[in-house]
């Protein structure tokens, strides 16, 4: 008799103790915490799950990657591409009451553009200027045609923050940010919690949810541990290895869908030995790319083929995930001894995908050694051309010029590799210029052709977003940038 | 000839001020070793997406850019004056991140080592007394296990058991002591087990050696032959001996768990000096490195200090000359 009343004070106990939170408040386990909440400073990709909370865009994006209206509620290109003019959602108020309108998104887009230590600087290098009409008209001219624009303007360059608190909060903007968002900023603890609460007079209608608080969970076992314990009801990313056991739990549900990134392999070809074409065309053809996406990621990810997942608008289904072919790799490297280093970050998943390649490679005669440095040291040796090949992937971009113009054009910021091709250049010049997608699209395709063969990089495989969440949690919707948003999120 | 005894207050003193030289040095080799770290902390501030100009101007701002000695004598000097410069990743102040920090940490080392003492002290005087009985072979065999079990997954075991399948306590959080003491307790409850297990474990090794040792000694014969009880025997003369090299390992463990109790810290999402730590680490924060290895170093001689003071009070033959 004791046993069963000792629990039954113990659940109760707890339960008055875990429970006081009320139920309109949502939990977010993320996977890292978030360093900076203005939009201008941010460099993390887990920033923006926050940050699209608490700030509106010009624009958003859709299931379907399409932009679609957010605080301009019409735009009109003309003068070939160069003219941008955005008509703006009436009688919207930032968070701390200041109106939204032209001249706060005149402001917004001035400081992203001239702010010190601003990362928006190369998104919007192209902006010549912006032009306040009337008080809900705003125009943005191009130095050159940008098709890229609406796209960019879609994520943290075009978050319009408001004036009147980044004048008064100065550099310190970012651990009191203000947007006209459907949630606004309480509170932060670092490493413990971000804490939001709902805009009431928001303009797309109060959330259903009073509190969405965001909590760190580096690991991603400790991560699922807090959804299974009712810590948090939803989780972002899961690890690959929990995603099928989450899903037959039926007290919560998967959210299984395609991403905007790329991973593969660089190979640096301002040095032996893959200054030698030949040589990176050996080691991609050792690749086994369905094998991989089953054995470590449980087939939670895609074989690449390119740097555009299916479902982006410059996916193409005419290029094909090339299949491992031994015999081509032995006649690239004609009979000749192939050894390098293989530069990579510590970690189970990039460790075990490391060893792979490497046995991979090793089928075809290649031998690679893997050397594993932190993020940073990797960053600064790609930078510094410091090594023979390395692995690193890329977020992703909902425009395809964000997913290849800064990898593969000469001197690009992301071009780890020091690839240089100028009708590469060139292409991928003219496809950003387009205005038609279409058009663009076609142009790509021609470019990929010649990246593929030049083989700079290997594409291995696309990642997919992994959220989990408590049964009850109902309204989140599966955008590809893998933003969650929660205006309309209830919780049951 | 006998030497003048120095007072307690004298040998305190001259103990804190031969601190300086030595502090003196750590600040030099915290400097020296965060600088020969791989990597460049605005490359990896900026990310992805650097452009190199964005680069130079952050480097420049951040005073990357200045020769080193110039960049060690400033940090010195600000150091001096308590200011410990401002963090890289959200410009909060390094000083009140450790203020915010330290008093979770501290909380949760006080917390294991009442857990480890209520382990250690009891079963290592058992184990003691009980020598080459089965209490004391199933106290050893305990006592390895609880040393050869890692953090991480008595951890994990923990939340499994009480969070996931009891429900009883959440996995995870901090709430603090002034805003709701028993949502506190509860939070630390299983971190603190996780901890206060491992160094119960190492002191009961500790406490069992060393009292058995003492329990073999002439002076505890003599005691017993005199015709003491052994109860006084035991706890007055030869528990006390034996707590020296009990302290010494307990003051290790101490100050062991305040320079962070980083895995524990981890598993359980507390906001402690462990994690600010390894998040500094991975994100290059150089300043919040800087200052929180300093502030460590302090907080471990602090600890010997007492210690140290506190063997007078277990063993008074014990003199500071």
């Amino acid at each position: 008799m004791r046993k069963p009343f000792l629990s039954l004070c113990l659940s109760v106990l707890s339960a008055a103790l875990i429970g006081s939170a009320a139920a309109e408040t949502l939990t977010v386990g993320l996977d890292a915490d978030p360093p900076r909440l203005d939009p201008a400073l941010s460099s993390a990709l887990v920033d923006r799950q926050v940050m699209n909370q608490i700030y509106d865009k010009l624009v958003d994006l859709d299931q379907n990657l399409k932009i679609v209206p957010m605080l301009a509620t019409s735009w009109k290109i003309t003068n070939g591409g160069l003219t941008y003019t955005f008509k703006l959602r009436g009688g919207v108020k930032f968070q701390d009451g200041t109106p939204l309108n032209a001249d706060a998104v005149k402001y917004t887009l001035d400081r992203n553009m001239t702010l010190e230590g601003s990362v928006r600087k190369g998104e919007l290098k192209s902006v010549k200027d912006v032009k306040v009409i009337d008080p809900l008209t705003v125009q943005i001219t191009l130095s050159q045609p940008y098709g890229p624009l609406l796209a960019v303007l879609s994520d943290r360059a075009g978050m319009i923050v408001s004036p009147t608190a980044v004048k008064k909060a100065g550099a310190d903007f970012q651990n009191a940010p203000v947007g006209s968002g459907p949630f606004s900023f309480t509170s932060r603890k670092r490493q413990d919690n971000i804490t939001l609460s709902a805009n009431k007079s928001y303009w797309g209608g109060a959330p259903k949810i009073d509190k969405l608080v965001y909590r760190p969970f580096p690991d991603g076992d400790v991560r699922y541990a807090n959804l299974l314990s009712g810590a948090i009801q939803v989780m972002t990313p899961i690890d690959p290895k929990d995603v099928s056991k989450l899903s037959q739990n039926a007290k919560f549900k998967v959210l299984n869908y395609p991403g905007l990134g790329f991973q593969g392999i660089w190979f640096n070809v301002t040095r032996p030995p893959f200054n030698n074409k030949a040589f990176r065309q050996a080691v991609g053809a050792t690749i086994d790319r369905q094998a991989l996406a089953k054995s470590i990621f449980y087939d939670t990810v895609e074989p690449a083929a390119g740097p555009f997942p299916q479902g982006t608008p410059a996916y193409s289904s005419a290029i094909k995930v090339s299949r491992p072919d031994l015999n081509l790799a032995k006649q690239k490297l004609g009979g000749k001894p192939l050894s390098f280093t293989l530069l990579t970050t510590p970690g189970t998943v990039t460790t075990q995908t490391a060893q792979l390649y490497q046995a991979m490679f090793a089928q075809a005669g290649i031998n690679a050694k893997i050397e594993q440095v932190e993020f940073g040291t990797l960053l600064d040796r790609a930078d510094k051309r410091d090594f023979d090949a390395l692995m690193l992937g890329w977020s992703g971009r909902p425009d395809p010029d964000g997913n290849i113009f800064d990898f593969f054009t000469t001197g690009g910021s992301n071009n780890q590799a020091g690839y240089s091709n100028k009708t590469v250049d060139a292409l991928l010049a003219k496809a950003r210029a387009q205005t038609s997608m279409s058009a663009r699209v076609a142009t790509y395709n021609v470019a990929l052709g010649k990246i593929l063969d030049d083989a700079p990089y290997t594409f291995v495989y696309f990642q997919r977003n992994l959220v989990g969440a408590a049964a009850g949690v109902t309204g989140l919707k599966p955008i590809p940038d893998g933003i969650l948003r929660f205006s309309d999120v209830d919780l049951k | 000839m006998l030497e003048k005894e120095t007072p307690l207050l004298v040998f305190a003193l001259r103990r804190l001020l031969s601190a300086i030289p030595t502090l003196l040095i750590v600040t030099l080799l915290v400097f020296g070793m965060v600088k020969l770290l791989p990597g460049d902390p605005a490359r990896l501030m900026l990310g992805e997406e650097a452009t190199p100009q964005a680069l130079t101007e952050l480097r420049h701002s951040m005073g990357l850019d200045r020769p080193l000695a110039q960049q060690y004598v400033g940090w010195l000097g600000s150091v001096l004056h308590l200011d410990f410069g401002a963090s890289l990743k959200d410009n909060t102040s390094v000083g009140s991140l450790i203020a915010d920090k330290l008093p979770v940490t501290i909380e949760l080392a006080v917390f294991s080592m009442l857990i480890s003492l209520l382990i250690a002290l009891p079963a290592g005087l058992l184990s003691a007394l009980r020598r080459g009985s089965w209490v004391d072979q199933g106290v050893t065999l305990l006592a390895l296990s609880g040393i050869s079990l890692p953090n991480f997954f008595l951890g994990i075991l923990l939340i499994y058991l009480f969070s996931i399948r009891l429900a009883w306590i959440p996995a995870s959080g901090y709430t603090s002591l002034l805003e709701n003491p028993a949502r506190n307790l509860l939070l630390l409850l299983l971190p603190a087990v996780t901890l206060g297990v491992h160094s119960g474990a190492v002191l009961t090794r500790y406490l069992r050696s060393s009292l058995s040792e003492t329990l073999m000694q002439d002076y505890v014969r003599t005691a017993h032959a005199k015709g003491l009880p052994a109860r006084r025997v035991t706890l007055k003369h030869a528990l006390r001996n034996a707590l020296i090299p009990f302290l010494t390992v307990f003051g290790l463990q101490l100050g062991g768990l305040l320079g962070g109790a980083v895995i524990t810290e981890q598993i359980f999402s507390i906001p402690g000096f462990g994690r600010l730590l390894v998040d500094a680490v991975f994100t290059r924060d150089l300043p919040v490195i800087q200052g929180m290895v300093l502030v460590s170093a302090v907080a471990v001689f602090l600890v010997s200090f007492l210690v140290d003071l506190g063997y007078a009070a277990a063993d008074p033959r014990i003199r500071y000359s």
